[in-house]
């Protein structure tokens, strides 16, 4: 059953609502046409007897046996007989009478091997206890012959009925399915190279819109991961082209004559910081990859945000009195996070806004305690970042600075990318915005999660 | 001091001997599962050095039967997975440490040291010393040549390191972790520039430099001939 197709299975559902339905109006119909057939043949049978009656008690001169035949010579399929103590007399047409009669009154329905009768029984006399019986017996084999065509005719119509419904139920069925087979069409031209293909939601009856929104849904979800991970790919291999390039010319220029001591050790200490930056960058790219699919294991635990802020900011104290930044802190917060992940997130905001801030300029960090989450900024004065570069800073391999070529820093262009990674595993939202010499990223993490 | 190396991948079993071997370590290599095994557990060896993904047995297999017979060997991992499962696991059976693979030697170096020397006990000392640089524990004082150095908080703990570790190289991410707490993998010069403020006050006065750059891989504490 579960392998059958579904217009299958409604047609022949609705088949088998018209054969049960139609199944019991022809039953009924059955019913009541036996009934109204009975009543008739009671009301029939009855009016004989007050005639039979009359005939027998009514001796006015006229012998009783012509009265009596005279009665029943109306009604061809019509039998009598009147039995008192010791003998039995027939009157009428001679039908052939079934053997066994009942003996006591009321109407009866018999049978024998090739007719049908109604059987009447009552006394001649009501009002006498020893009153002779009558018994009018009526051959009704016709009746029974009609309704056993009538049942024959409500059978095959039931049986049609039921298939003709299978059949239109089919038709319908298919018809009102082919939405379901257009999704299916449709699903079936998706592949890796065309994700963007997506179901018609506004032509969608309403119980297929919501699946269909789904599926849509689904597939942009599919889409956009299959989006990054080509990009990440790309993105990747775009990497690693510059040092791998880099290592290769060095080394086999190297190579290419003799050379002194410290030349073989200059190149391999070129080398080495090619591939200390490319280690650096695999091991960033794996942390992104391991953050895209949900996989980073966030350790909570309870932080005061003031304290590990004065943690980071000591950390980058060397760096910024080098230049004669001044860095600050106002506010506080406990949150629940992951100490190593915030930290991480949060010096690289540090580290960028120390890159970018002037000398002798200033990089704060602010917390603002809210009812429904904390809000950390790190802002620094400075030039600023034009507005329409603000939405691409946190792109992987995005650099602010043009001047910075790929490759040619310790510094990969993912530090953004990561701390945005971070800050959704904890359910938050960072942003930058830029505006009057102050740059500031704003993290807004979520209370009591 | 004798190491064990289970490390299937040639090269770099190779490479850690060589390295090893020439920071002074006596190292063995073997490159499969079930000798490593044979050999982890003939308590000959001062620290295990295991891969995860090995023939034969795996790290996790090695460093169960090494705990299951009462051995507490130091066991350092090496592994190209990140998978936090793993780490978890590892640490569960009673693995010491854990690297994953892109890493540096004298990351390698820095722990294998750190491991080695957890489990001697070392005599509470009161200061430490280099030529004629003295760091006085109890009074955080330190001194040069009798005259008395400033130092920060950070700086303080910083040349405590290297005083401690005299002699070997320290990596930027040991040092960020050890003095500053940060344990992840950054690409700032923060550590650049503390070393920088530390030398202008403990060596830039002096004839005989103590701190070391050793290029592309951490900063030491000695004393060289001049």
């Amino acid at each position: 059953m579960s392998r059958w197709s579904l217009s299958n299975r409604l047609a022949l559902l609705f088949a088998a609502c018209t054969a049960v339905v139609s199944l019991f109006a022809g039953v009924l119909f059955s019913r009541g046409s036996e009934a109204h057939f009975v009543e008739l043949d009671r009301q029939l049978l009855e009016t004989q007897l007050i005639g039979v009656r009359r005939a027998v008690q009514d001796n006015h001169g006229h012998d009783p046996q012509v009265r009596l035949d005279d009665e029943l010579s109306r009604q061809a399929d019509l039998t009598l007989r009147i039995k008192d103590s010791n003998s039995a007399q027939w009157h009428g047409s001679p039908i052939p009478a079934p053997p066994e009669l009942p003996e006591r009154p009321g109407l009866y329905t018999l049978r024998d091997a090739d007719n049908d009768y109604r059987v009447l029984n009552a006394p001649l006399y009501p009002d006498r206890t020893d009153s002779p019986q009558l018994t009018l017996l009526l051959n009704i084999t016709h009746h029974q012959h009609f309704l056993q065509r009538m049942q024959r005719l409500i059978w095959l119509t039931v049986g049609l009925s039921a298939l003709a419904t299978a059949l239109l139920g089919a038709w319908a069925a298919r018809r009102g399915l082919r939405p379901l087979r257009r999704m299916g069409a449709i699903a079936s031209s998706v592949s890796a190279r065309s994700l963007n293909a997506r179901l018609p939601e506004a032509h969608m009856p309403i119980e297929l819109a919501e699946l269909a929104r789904s599926i849509n849904d689904m597939l942009g979800r599919l889409d956009d991961a299959f989006q990054r991970l080509s990009a990440f790919s790309a993105d990747i291999a775009h990497e690693l082209r510059t040092p791998l390039s880099n290592l290769l010319t060095h080394t086999q220029v190297t190579l290419t004559r003799e050379r002194s001591l410290e030349d073989y050790r200059e190149a391999l200490h070129g080398n080495l910081e090619e591939l200390q930056w490319m280690a650096q960058l695999v091991n960033d790219m794996l942390y992104l990859a391991k953050a895209d699919h949900g996989l980073l294991a966030l350790h909570r635990e309870p932080l005061q945000l003031a304290e590990e802020v004065d943690i980071l900011l000591d950390f980058f104290a060397p760096l910024a009195e080098d230049v004669n930044i001044r860095l600050g802190r106002d506010g506080e917060s406990l949150i629940e996070g992951d100490r190593n992940m915030l930290r991480r997130a949060l010096s690289n905001l540090l580290d960028n806004a120390l890159r970018f801030t002037p000398v002798d300029g200033e990089v704060r960090v602010r917390i603002v305690d809210g009812a429904q989450g904390v809000s950390v900024s790190v802002e620094n004065s400075g030039v600023g970042i034009p507005a329409d570069l603000l939405p691409r800073l946190f792109d992987r391999f995005y650099r602010a600075d043009p001047a910075r070529q790929e490759g040619s820093s310790e510094h990969a262009g993912l530090g953004l990318a990561i701390t945005r990674s971070i800050i959704r595993a904890h359910g938050g939202q960072i942003r930058c915005e830029s505006a009057d010499g102050w740059t500031r990223f704003v993290i807004e993490l979520p209370k009591n999660n | 001091m004798k190491l064990l190396i289970v490390e299937d991948q040639l090269k770099t079993g190779q490479y850690l001997r060589q390295g090893l071997s020439e920071a002074g370590f006596n190292a063995d290599l073997v490159a499969d599962g079930i000798t490593g095994q044979q050999l982890a557990l003939s308590d000959e060896y001062a620290l295990l050095i295991l891969d995860v993904m090995l023939p034969g047995r795996d790290g996790w297999q090695i460093l169960q039967a090494v705990r299951g017979a009462g051995l507490d060997t130091p066991v350092l991992f090496l592994t190209a997975r990140d998978a936090v499962q793993d780490r978890v696991h590892g640490l569960e059976l009673g693995a010491d440490d854990y690297l994953v693979k892109p890493f540096a030697f004298s990351e390698l170096l820095a722990r294998v040291r750190s491991l080695l020397r957890r489990g001697s006990s070392t005599p509470q000392e009161t200061s430490l010393q280099l030529a004629d640089l003295r760091l006085d524990l109890i009074r955080r004082r330190v001194e040069r040549s009798g005259r008395r150095i400033d130092l920060t908080a950070k700086e303080f703990a910083l040349l405590e390191m290297l005083l401690r570790r005299q002699g070997e190289v320290l990596p930027k991410s040991l040092i960020a972790s050890q003095v500053w707490d940060m344990n992840f993998d950054s690409d700032t010069n923060v550590i650049e520039v503390a070393i920088r403020r530390l030398r202008l006050k403990v060596d830039d006065e002096f004839p005989n430099k103590l701190i070391h750059t050793v290029r592309g891989m951490g900063y030491v504490l000695e004393e060289r001939s001049l």
